[in-house]
């Protein structure tokens, strides 16, 4: 079990809790500078937080708190973790095998053993003929497998992944995703990946904790964490294009603006009267070409077709709200979706999230 | 042809590279996690440059004469220009090796660092190799400088046959003696010496080109 809980000020601030179980792929992501790459650089040892605990497999890596300051604190050599530096960071005048082989310098005395190791590494990344190769004459994706080999050489407790996959081409990144998730099964270790693409991390990670100006703003799973962001901010970064605001009572939410009232389920948790955000996912929106008793009007502004799918910009007219609607062009051509025609807007009630509506520097949005 | 000073330049500029070389080394990678001091060490260090010769081969002459700081008088011996050579190689063996260490991208330090290397493992395995090309810069510099000083020297030691009469001097005494054979004989000799020196130092970059170009992006 991996565990951190860390607290810092300065020079970035960074507030960040969160747990890997072994086997467990957790991603962590936001927008640039929000203080992904510190907080693993920071469980690397290459930086120090003010305070807080890294806990990995029952040993301690760094502790520190506000009366004693520092009391542990590993070199990164002596926390026993695999990192993947985002431009891969090879020693440029070694080979690839020995790249691999300097994680091995102080665990296997005989160079012999030490280069079969490594070869062996090599081998299961699939580039064991580019052994005797310079990083110079190794492509972006074989530079990256020989950094994730020499990462991984050292037996590591934790694999640390800095946005890995962010300067390779698109077919490269399938075959590493393809590496990656075969090694999770074998290697049984906790595997923190660091990334902006949300895709990305919808598609490897088993649970993702959203990260903005240093915050850890929530953690779930994937699917949970699109369908059920946490506040406003949350589905902002997640990309939840369909968010609005509305007032909700005892089960009842007004949407500002017009007079549309949803029946939506909570938890119970939220006084009546409260200004909510809420949001709903694609599959809680249809349309349709005619009016019914709960479809809300609205026009067509801007349909921009992306090939076989296409994205629709309505307008309602009660409140003057976006919604963004995809469908496929059959399902377009079906409903005679035109720029400036009228169109009828269902919202499945049931698909409906409300958020406590908070501002970012609000300290209770960090509670959970 | 004046074999005595040849030899004794030759043996003043091994003897400079042989000492200066680690200093260097040590220096320049120490210059890197240096706060705010450094600023004020790199001046001082490459005051040599901008200072005229005798200026210096003054505050050695004064520095050096009389009891110096080892307790003996230093000037007029190869020992006195030994350490003149040395003060006033400081830039030439320091400045290219700090470049050196500086070309290196800090996450390669770094990935080392989460490889599980030593900080000593560090600098023998990973920096020292990477800053190769920078040391063997400072070496040829030292050495050809060091064959061709004059000013300093000649402050310093005077121009003692065998003792501190070095190539430079010889070359000097010819011409003023209008000997300009031997002066001639002497200059090409140096002129030779430089020659190789500086192309050896290209033709050992020029071998690994691939080994040598990403540490300077």
């Amino acid at each position: 079990m991996f565990k951190i809980k860390l607290s810092q000020t300065t020079p970035n601030p960074l507030q960040l809790s969160l747990e890997c179980v072994p086997g467990e792929l957790h991603a962590l992501v936001g927008p640039s500078g929000s203080g992904k790459t510190t907080a693993l650089r920071t469980i690397a040892g290459l930086n120090n937080a003010e305070t807080g605990k890294i806990e990995c497999g029952g040993e301690i890596w760094f502790e520190a708190n506000e009366v004693k300051g520092i009391t542990t604190s590993l070199s990164p050599a002596q926390r026993s973790c695999g990192f993947l530096f985002q431009q891969y960071a090879l020693f440029p005048h070694l080979s690839a095998l020995e790249n691999v082989c300097i994680p091995l310098y102080n665990s296997v005395a005989d160079v012999t053993e030490r280069k079969v190791q490594a070869q062996r590494w090599l081998n299961r990344m699939g580039i064991g003929d580019l052994a005797i190769r310079m990083p110079n004459q190794l492509s972006g994706g074989q530079q990256q497998r020989v950094a994730l080999a020499r990462a991984l050489a050292r037996s590591p407790k934790i694999l640390l992944l800095d946005e890995p996959f962010s300067a390779v081409d698109a077919p490269t990144r399938q075959g590493l995703y393809k590496t990656l998730a075969e090694l999770r099964k074998d290697l049984n270790i906790p595997i923190l990946l660091v990334t902006h693409d949300l895709r990305e991390a919808d598609l490897l990670a088993d649970r993702i904790t959203v990260i903005d100006q240093g915050v850890g703003l929530q953690t779930a799973p994937p699917q949970v964490l699109f369908e059920r962001p946490r506040n406003s901010r949350v589905a902002e970064l997640v990309g939840i294009n369909n968010k609005f605001e509305g007032v909700f009572t005892e089960g009842k939410l007004t949407w500002s603006g017009c007079n549309q009232i949803f029946n939506v389920v909570d938890k119970g948790k939220i006084p009546p009267h409260t200004p909510v955000a809420w949001v709903i996912p694609a599959d809680g929106i249809s349309l349709d070409a005619t009016p019914s008793k709960t479809a809300i009007e609205a026009k067509v502004e801007h349909i921009s077709s992306l090939g076989q799918i296409a994205v629709i910009q309505l307008r309602t007219l009660a409140g003057n709200h976006v919604i963004t609607w995809e469908a496929s062009a059959a399902e377009v051509k079906r409903l005679s979706l035109e720029a400036g025609n009228k169109s009828y807007i269902e919202i499945d009630g049931g698909k409906i999230h409300i958020m406590p509506l908070r501002p970012i520097n609000d300290p209770r949005r960090f509670s959970n | 042809m004046d074999m005595e000073a040849l030899i004794l330049s030759l043996k003043l500029a091994i003897w400079t590279l042989v000492l200066i070389l680690p200093f260097g080394v040590w220096v320049a990678h120490h210059l890197q996690s240096m706060g705010k001091a450094r600023s004020w060490i790199e001046a001082a260090l490459a005051l040599p440059l901008v200072l005229p010769p005798t200026v210096l081969g003054y505050y050695l002459l004064v520095g050096l004469g009389g009891k110096s700081i080892l307790g003996i008088p230093l000037v007029f011996s190869f020992t006195g220009i030994l350490i003149a050579s040395l003060i006033v190689n400081l830039p030439f063996a320091i400045q290219p090796i700090q470049r050196a260490f500086e070309a290196i991208n800090p996450e390669i330090r770094e990935a080392a660092q989460v490889s599980g290397l030593s900080q000593w493992q560090i600098f023998r395995l990973i920096e020292l190799p990477l800053a190769w090309r920078g040391i063997t810069s400072a070496a040829v510099l030292t050495f050809a400088h060091t064959l061709g000083e004059f000013g300093v020297i000649l402050m310093v030691g005077g121009a003692i046959p065998g003792e501190t009469k070095t190539v430079s001097i010889a070359i000097y005494d010819k011409v003023q003696s209008f000997d300009t054979v031997g002066a001639g004989a002497l200059s090409f000799i140096l002129l030779a010496t430089s020659l190789i020196a500086i192309a050896i130092s290209y033709g050992v970059f020029g071998r690994h080109p691939s080994r040598t170009k990403e540490w300077r992006s």
